[in-house]
């Protein structure tokens, strides 16, 4: 980015403004599909602006771990793809830090009923396994990944070996972490930051509500003040309902 | 023998086909071809500066092509990342887009393509190539035709168009002919094939590779006529 460009989006920022006239704590527009490949036991594609995913979900048999003989397991992937550019870090490190918040999230809410996916206590389980793929990147990674999985989680149904029928995977619904994510540009603090705004952000704040707060996670250098995180913390209360309700409600139709 | 199709299609039949440009707006171009049940996305970078130096040539372009399938594209879970077929398949595609793009138009240069399968069923390596020709011509990079890639092989004794993974399959055994072209020039730039064939079949094969191939052609030209209608009214 030119200097030019980066001190025009700083000063822009000093009067809350932001490059795509939105304001401070307006989430851009989420279009949202399921079934979108065929051989995934769910799959959803995600466009939040002009940030697009596809996420999609295996449920496969395996070996328990031996501290948790009686539970399946959760395996979250981010693949920041090459097909799309300008990722705010190093490629594989992004991919590492995106694919674990998500992943905590989900794990912590506990929306997932580990137990439940216990085929024979000791030596059968299902995994989970969660792949998220980018395919075009303006911002905020981390809520379309979100999205996408929770989506793709609640669209899957699975066979097991010896039982007849499709399963739905034990979901509560309730629990169901949604993520919010803010920017932060000088003194300005963003909700759901556009690839140029993270470009120009100093530090970045994602927060996952299931019934509480699940999961949070500080990226960039730069630092929140108490005050600020309150205040996300408020913003991404509000979000969580809506969210949650559009999730419940594509998935129905 | 094989004298009905599984799926009840005709010998010289292609699955559905969606063909879309400027899927991945971060990139110069960018495409997405589905055929039946397998779907690709390609995305183009470049012309730029070669990385690493060393693959530089001074008195033309080079492409570097990436071919992957997401972990969910198929019944087993895929590993994330590229394995040896990835390899290969990236190779071959690399060296078909080698002789479509005017690569002497860029010294000194590299050409990025990436190519991701989001589902799988047979014909990825053809798909991907399509939809990278598709992409390139979307970047807007000077191509001597674009290619159109299709799969082709033998049933029992029949000689059949895109073949679906149940095809490859059956139990009387299939061959696996990929084959591309550059219609208008007649070229052939892709050629496989896995299994067996006599030299009559393997003509027969070429024969309707080219084909089919030339109604992939008509779609993406088509597909590039919306592209540009849709830019002139923006």
């Amino acid at each position: 980015m030119s200097v030019e460009n980066y001190s025009y989006l700083r000063e822009l920022a000093k009067s809350g403004l932001r490059s795509d006239q939105r304001k401070p704590f307006e989430r851009r527009n989420i279009v949202l599909k399921t079934k979108v490949s065929n051989h995934a036991d769910g799959s959803a594609y995600v466009e939040l602006g002009e940030t697009k995913v596809i996420a999609g979900v295996k449920v496969l048999p395996g070996e328990p771990y031996p501290d948790r003989p009686d539970e399946g397991s959760l395996n979250v992937n981010f693949e920041a793809s090459e097909l799309a550019a300008n990722y705010p870090a190093d490629r594989l490190i992004y991919s590492v830090e995106v694919g674990r918040v998500t992943d905590r999230a989900i794990r912590e809410s506990k929306m997932i009923d580990m137990k439940q996916l216990c085929v024979t206590p000791g030596s059968k389980v299902l995994f989970v396994f969660i792949d998220i793929y980018a395919i075009n990147n303006d911002g905020n990674l981390l809520d379309a990944s979100n999205v996408a999985a929770l989506a793709a989680l609640l669209d899957a149904e699975y066979s097991v070996e010896g039982k007849e029928g499709k399963m739905k995977l034990p979901i509560n619904i309730d629990n169901t972490p949604i993520s919010s994510t803010f920017v932060k540009i000088g003194d300005a603090v963003f909700l759901d930051g556009n690839s140029l705004e993270e470009t120009v952000a100093d530090a970045r704040l994602s927060i996952g509500i299931g019934k509480g707060i699940n999961s949070m996670q500080k990226g960039g250098v730069g630092y929140f003040k108490q005050e600020e995180i309150e205040t996300c913390v408020d913003e991404a209360f509000k979000y969580k309902d809506e969210i949650k309700s559009m999730l419940i409600e594509k998935l129905k139709s | 023998m094989y004298e009905e199709r599984l799926d009840k299609r005709q010998f010289d039949e292609l699955r559905p086909i969606e063909l879309e440009t400027g899927v991945v707006p971060n990139a110069n171009g960018s495409a997405r071809f589905k055929i039946g049940g397998t779907e690709a996305i390609a995305a183009v970078y470049g012309p730029a500066e070669v990385k690493p130096k060393h693959l530089e040539k001074s008195d033309q372009g080079i492409i570097i092509c990436k071919y992957d399938m997401m972990p969910f594209s198929v019944p087993d879970r895929a590993k994330p990342g590229i394995d040896r077929r990835d390899m290969e398949i990236s190779l071959v595609i690399s060296n078909a887009l080698s002789r479509a793009i005017m690569l002497e138009e860029f010294p000194s240069s590299m050409i990025s393509v990436y190519v991701y399968i989001t589902q799988a069923d047979a014909g990825t390596r053809c798909a991907s190539l399509t939809a990278a020709s598709m992409a390139c011509a979307d970047a807007g990079l000077p191509m001597r035709d674009l290619i159109a890639a299709v799969a082709v092989g033998k049933i029992g004794d029949s000689i059949v168009a895109d073949l679906s993974k149940a095809e490859e399959d059956y139990e009387g055994g299939a061959t696996d002919i990929p084959i591309a072209f550059l219609p208008s020039k007649d070229e052939i730039v892709l050629l496989q094939l896995d299994g067996e064939v006599s030299k009559d079949e393997l003509k027969k094969a070429i024969e309707l590779g080219r084909k089919e191939a030339n109604k992939i052609y008509e779609l993406e030209k088509a597909a590039l006529k919306r592209r540009f209608t849709y830019e002139s009214k923006d």
